[in-house]
Parts: C-alpha cells; structure tokens; sequence
C-alpha cells in the first residue's frame, strides 16, 4: 500500500517515477487539481517534485501544513513560491555539465552526512545539478547542504509538527527523466527515509503497460 | 499570420520561449481544474515540455476534432496519456544514453534542412541530453528522426487526421532555447515546422 503521495501536476518525469515497478507499491500519484484533504489522509509522506505548479500549491498550501501538523513528514525539490513557503528560493543557471568541464567544484560543497537521506552516499550521488539556491531559510532551520557561495542548498525544519524537508536538487524528477543513471542511490534513501520501506536496490525500470492506453491515472 | 494556443502548466518562464512573429501570435492558456479551452480560434496547438497530460487526456476528443478540421498540434513532450491520434510516447530506459545518436529519416518538407544533428546529439559533450524514450508512430507517418536504435524520436504526422502534427519524444522544441540560443537546431526545427504551416498551399493529404 502507498505510504508517500506525489502531488503530480499531469508532468511525464513524474509519472514515470510513480508508475515504475520498483516504487509503484510505494508512491502514489496525487493530482494536484483533485487534491484534498482525504487524498492524504492514510499517508506517512508527501513528496512536492519540482516542475510543479506553485499557484495551485500556493491555494492549497493548507493541505501541505495540516499534513505537517499531524507529524508526518513532506519533501519538497527544485523551486518554491514564498507565496506558501517562508523561505526564499531564488533561480540560478542549472550547471549539468559541471562533472565534464571541472569536476573539482560540483555544485555543492558541503553537505551533513549525518542526515539519514545522505547516510552512505558519495559526493557524487548526493548531488548532480542544482535548480536555484535558498537565499533566505526560516530561523530555526537545520542546514543541509551549501554551495561554495554559502547559499543554502537543502534544509530542514520541525517547526510546523512533522519534518519539512526542502532542496533545490531535483531527485525525483530526474529519477523519472533517467539521464542520470546513480540516482537510485539518494531516491532510494529518500524514500526510506519518508516511508520507512527500503526499495529494492535493483535499478529503476520502466512498465511500458503503464504508457498510452493503460495509464494509471 | 497563424493564431497558436500555447499550453501552460504554471511552470516559470514559458513566455520567453516562445515569441509571437510576424509568422505566428500566441495565446497563452493556463491549465486548470476546469480545464477545457476552445480551440476553434486557432490554427496550431503547441504542447511544450512540462505540460500535463492528464488534463490533455481530457480534451482528446477535442484535439482530434482540431486536427480534422486540418489545423496544426506541436508535442514536443512525453505524452504519456492516450490524447495524440494514432501516436503514442513511451518512455524507455534501457538504452545507455551515451550510445544515443539521432538520424535522419524522411523528410519531404525540408524540416531538418540546414540543421546541425549534432547540437541535438550532443550538450557540453554529453548525448542523450534531448529526448527520452521513443514513439510508437502511426503507420505511414514520417520519421524525420530516429534514435541509434531506429527508434522514431521526431514524428512528422500527416495521415492520421486531415491535419499535421509535429511530435518529438519529449525533446523540447521553441522558438528560443532554454540557452537562449536563438539559432540552434531545436529552434529551427521548430521555425521550420512554423513556416511550412505558415506557408504551406498543400493541404496535409496532398
């Protein structure tokens, strides 16, 4: 049974994550023009992938916060909205190509290990390319991951009852994208770390059955 | 001068890859829960990457009626829904994507003409970077591009409807790139794609 929701904005890389073999039992697919209140309830987790739709968040941040309130845990990737977040994500140019052109200054320099999502990973599987930085985080937040500048790449609060989780890398939509073939190893962890369910560690696959007519919607 | 409905998914920065011309005049529509935009006032309907599938799943019935009338559908993302006619984006992944190579295939309408291949094959040196996945086509459409492992990547489709629809397997297409290259060869597929609706005497049947 899925114990982390997805709010799904009808995006491809999304989809593709959500409906492989190896997470299906474990995600499900929350659309974002259908979500409320019952959507959520039976789950331990929400995931908000980047690419997603910051008005239609920002309408329904309640949902997001009483899920927050109830001690459950909610991961957020990429880009926010301070329309809804107290936190000021600013973009920045995605530098992808960092690891071909000067592989000695990834786009993170510092990063906990000690945070249960990085337990274990490389520099390398903890970061690939980031999407903005945080130049303003609330006060109390733990901080995860920097950039060489000092902007603040992942962070995390327990201000609002449960685990916020927030970066401007983009796991699970890169995951979904599978250009980059090392991201089982942070999803993976991610994914323990949100629904305490270790997936298999075999790599990602694809179910064409779940293409075209066959969707799962 | 060609009238365009640009899908937005709220994503930022939509706008500034795609620019109305002398050629074509965008109306932006946002996607919302009440999703269902009339389309007879235009002549294309372009469907950018990052766009939502599941609300397009909803007007199918809508975008075949488009294209009967002989109007015009860009896709250049992975339709994962079935809202294309007699085409379908699948996602794959088990081709290593530094053995992605794309060639061309037929291309009656010059589409691919003067374009540099290799800035599709290849960013900062990296293949694989454009698309992903690959398209069922329909049978007797054109592919102007297939993958190393003669996979259709760009469809040109002039047979299933009385219109034409341009699809790529998700590899984005604009009138500038996110690099905000005005010139490279995903715009000019695009501008060509353009010029030949803009242009065009022949109807898509010929």
């Amino acid at each position: 049974m899925a114990k982390i929701g997805l709010i799904f904005n009808g995006v491809w890389s999304h989809y593709a994550l959500a409906t492989a073999p190896k997470y299906r039992d474990l995600y499900r697919l929350l659309y974002i023009h259908d979500l409320d209140a019952d959507a959520v309830r039976d789950l331990d987790a929400l995931a908000i992938p980047f690419q997603s739709n910051q008005a239609v968040l920002t309408e329904k941040q309640v949902i997001i916060y009483d899920f927050l309130a109830a001690g459950k845990k909610v991961f957020l990737e990429g880009d926010s909205s301070t329309a809804w977040l107290d936190a000021q994500w600013e973009d920045r140019p995605v530098n992808n190509y960092w690891w071909v052109t000067d592989p000695t200054s990834p786009p993170v320099s510092a990063t906990d290990y000690d945070h249960p999502v990085y337990q274990g990973l490389t520099p390398r599987q903890a970061c690939w390319h980031t999407h903005g930085v945080y130049t303003r985080v609330p006060a109390a937040a733990e901080i995860i991951q920097t950039n060489a500048a000092g902007d603040v790449i992942t962070w995390q609060t327990r201000q609002y009852g449960g685990t916020l989780l927030a970066t401007t890398l983009d796991p699970l939509v890169e995951h979904g994208v599978q250009q980059i073939t090392h991201l089982d190893h942070y999803v993976d962890r991610l994914t323990e770390w949100l629904s305490g369910v270790r997936p298999a560690p075999d790599r990602l696959t694809i179910d064409a059955a779940a293409y075209g007519v066959g969707a799962r919607l | 001068m060609l009238q365009a409905l640009l899908i937005s998914n709220g994503l930022q920065g939509l706008e500034k890859y795609y620019v109305s011309s002398e050629q074509v005049q965008y109306t932006t529509c946002l996607i919302t829960k009440d999703f269902d935009p009339d389309l007879r006032p235009y002549d294309l309907l372009v469907v950018p990457n990052g766009s939502d599938h599941v609300a397009l799943l909803k007007i199918k019935d809508k975008v075949r009626d488009f294209l009967a009338a002989g109007r015009a559908l860009v896709c250049c993302d992975g339709f994962f829904t079935a809202w294309v006619p007699g085409n379908q984006w699948v996602m794959d992944n088990a081709r290593r994507t530094q053995d992605v190579r794309y060639a061309p295939g037929t291309d009656r309408h010059g589409l691919l003409a003067g374009l540099d291949l290799d800035q599709l094959n290849f960013s900062h040196g990296m293949s694989g970077w454009w698309a992903c996945g690959y398209i069922e086509a329909a049978p007797g459409a054109d592919v102007l591009l297939a993958d190393t492992w003669q996979r259709p990547i760009v469809v040109l489709d002039e047979v299933s409807t009385p219109g034409r629809m341009l699809l790529t397997a998700s590899g984005p297409l604009a009138d500038v790139s996110r690099a905000g290259q005005p010139d490279s060869a995903l715009v000019g597929l695009y501008r060509h794609f353009i010029h030949l609706l803009s242009t065009s005497t022949v109807p898509a049947h010929g």
